[in-house]
């Protein structure tokens, strides 16, 4: 013979607090998910910003130039010979991962800048047309990519890519 | 026979050079002669002058010293001749090969101290990138600067730096 039983009060209680638990546990995890995917997707969505800089390296004084900015000035002279250096023209790209973008520098001369994820950019240097190189690196904020040449004997130039932090 | 060579008969009858038959007959002649027989008495005089006044000399070295110097003079020259044809011993070996090899280790070691001690232009060879030359006439030079902040690709090329009308007119 089987006999109905009331259930245990105490039971009970343990049940319903496993529950409780169970979906404020879930809960966050949802929250959590949200907030790094979300916060994921906006860091994946912010492109970055680069800025191209056309620059005359020479030894002579030349009126009517801007000169370029003490910190890039004290990079280039460090390393070249050339004490004066001209700002002669400047494109400042915003690029998306994934992204190219393209700057004129001067009449013959384009680069083509691309994001290609985790801080590393690939820029190519066309004149008149021909690619004539192309760099990939790793280029974090504060430092800077400089691509040069001879324009002379008494000259040079220079393009100075840096990152905005 | 003439007189003059009457004259060096007797006087190779005075040396004893002449034989025992010839010695006779001058001396026969010499009984007949009294010219040949006063030359005779007077070399004789003379001869037993030069012996008597000769003093004897002794050698400082013996007849043999002068052969036995230039026997060994001509042994020396052998020598030396045998010396040039033998193939190199140790030491030559050491004087042709070892030195010359120690003077250009040194130089190697010169230069390469040299090398150190260049001044530093905080310049790295960096590895982290990767560089495409699309131009193979180019020359490309890639490098960092000692603190990594500023990568460097020097081509000897130049570039036209003219800015665009377009641009200038948008700028």
């Amino acid at each position: 013979m089987i006999k109905a039983g009331k259930p245990s009060t105490k039971h009970r209680v343990v049940i319903n607090f496993s529950l409780s638990n169970l979906i404020s546990r879930f809960t966050f995890l949802v929250a959590l998910l949200v907030f790094v995917g979300g916060g994921f997707v906006v860091a994946q969505a912010d492109p970055i910003t680069v800025q191209a800089r056309l620059v005359l390296g020479t030894s002579t004084e030349q009126k009517g130039k801007t000169e370029v900015s003490n910190a890039i000035r004290k990079r280039l002279a460090k390393v070249f010979k050339w004490m004066k250096y001209y700002e002669l023209r400047s494109r400042r790209m915003g690029i998306v991962d994934g992204a190219t973008k393209t700057a004129k520098l001067s009449k013959t001369t384009k680069i083509e800048v691309s994001n290609q994820k985790n801080g590393r950019i690939a820029v190519s240097l066309f004149s008149e047309g021909k690619m004539l190189v192309q760099k990939n690196q790793l280029l974090k904020p504060g430092s800077c990519m400089v691509l040069a040449g001879g324009s002379g004997t008494d000259s040079a130039w220079f393009i100075v890519l840096s990152k905005d932090k | 026979m003439n007189e003059n060579e009457i004259q060096l008969k007797v006087q190779a009858l005075v040396d004893g050079e002449l034989t025992g038959r010839e010695a006779e007959e001058l001396l026969s002649r010499l009984e007949s002669d009294a010219g040949l027989k006063a030359l005779h008495t007077r070399l004789t005089v003379v001869r037993g002058l030069m012996a008597d006044a000769e003093l004897p000399r002794r050698l400082p070295e013996s007849g043999d010293f002068h052969w036995s110097q230039i026997s060994k003079a001509i042994e020396r020259e052998e020598r030396q001749a045998k010396h040039m044809a033998r193939p190199a011993s140790g030491a030559n070996w050491l004087r042709r090969w070892v030195l010359p090899l120690a003077g250009i280790a040194c130089l190697v070691l010169v230069l390469s101290l040299q090398q150190t001690t260049m001044p530093d232009l905080e310049i790295l060879l960096s590895s982290d990138h990767e560089l495409e030359l699309s131009i193979e006439d180019i020359d490309v030079m890639t490098f960092n600067t000692g603190d990594d902040n500023m990568s460097v690709v020097w081509l000897d090329y130049s570039i036209d730096l003219q800015q665009d009308g377009i641009d200038l007119w948008l700028d």
